[in-house]
């Protein structure tokens, strides 16, 4: 089973995300292993799109779905710029302290702990999808 | 639910998840103190970049007047976050259960 929901373009929606991946988790008994993981990829990517995507008001759909031993989810961005968080230069985990700054990590870590992602961009429409599955 | 406060010993105590949400209260609490800093991660449920970010900013504050934070009590989840992101390698941890 497929759920969508929208949320507004505010870091305040965070809690209701949570709330409403964890209801997902319950209900189609998805592993619990992978929320931490689902958490942390769906706020990295939310907070991305909220923070660059900032010539739309429109809202934020998430779609979640049970994938194999995991789930599969989705954010879609509506009247946007391109962007693809696979482009996204890897950071310098083993640099100094001295040059190691505070942004860049949210896309990393996704691309580090989603086992895979998917970017589609058609008619000004955003979609990432990314998959946290059991090993 | 979010968390930040002194504890025993001028320890710092943070709980609960620390995300884009709640960033700016941890730094404006943060921001806040100078010398030593001891941080209890112990119910520290949940961090993202944006807590993080938190983390850095205040270490490399600290660091520059010849201190810095250390983490104490970090779980599992939390520690393979630091480690992910480096921050095994900038910052002294000490997990869960005591040092190693």
């Amino acid at each position: 089973m497929k759920i969508s929901r929208e949320f507004s373009r505010s870091f305040d929606e965070l809690k209701d995300i949570v709330a409403f991946a964890h209801e997902f988790f319950e209900k189609q008994d998805i592993d619990p292993s992978l929320r931490y993981i689902v958490d942390l990829c769906v706020e990295e990517l939310f907070v991305n799109m909220v923070s660059y995507n900032t010539e739309t008001s429109s809202n934020i759909r998430i779609d979640m779905s049970p994938h194999e031993h995991g789930i599969e989810v989705s954010l879609t961005d509506f009247d946007v710029d391109r962007f693809d968080p696979r482009d996204v230069k890897p950071v310098d985990i083993d640099a100094p302290l001295e040059s190691r700054m505070a942004g860049g990590l949210g896309l990393y870590l996704v691309l580090k702990m989603a086992d895979s992602i998917h970017y589609e961009y058609r008619n000004r429409t955003s979609k990432i999808t990314f998959i946290a599955d059991r090993k | 639910m979010f968390y930040i406060d002194f504890g025993e010993d001028s320890v710092v105590v943070i709980k609960g998840r620390l995300d884009a949400a709640q960033a700016p209260t941890a730094q404006m609490f943060l921001d806040k103190i100078t010398g030593q800093c001891v941080v209890d991660l112990g119910e520290l449920e949940y961090i993202s970049s944006a807590g993080l970010g938190v983390l850095l900013r205040t270490h490399k504050r600290m660091i520059a007047d010849g201190l810095g934070l250390k983490l104490v009590n970090v779980n599992s989840h939390v520690n393979d976050i630091f480690t992910y992101s480096g921050f095994d390698k900038l910052f002294d941890i000490e997990p869960a259960g005591g040092a190693e």
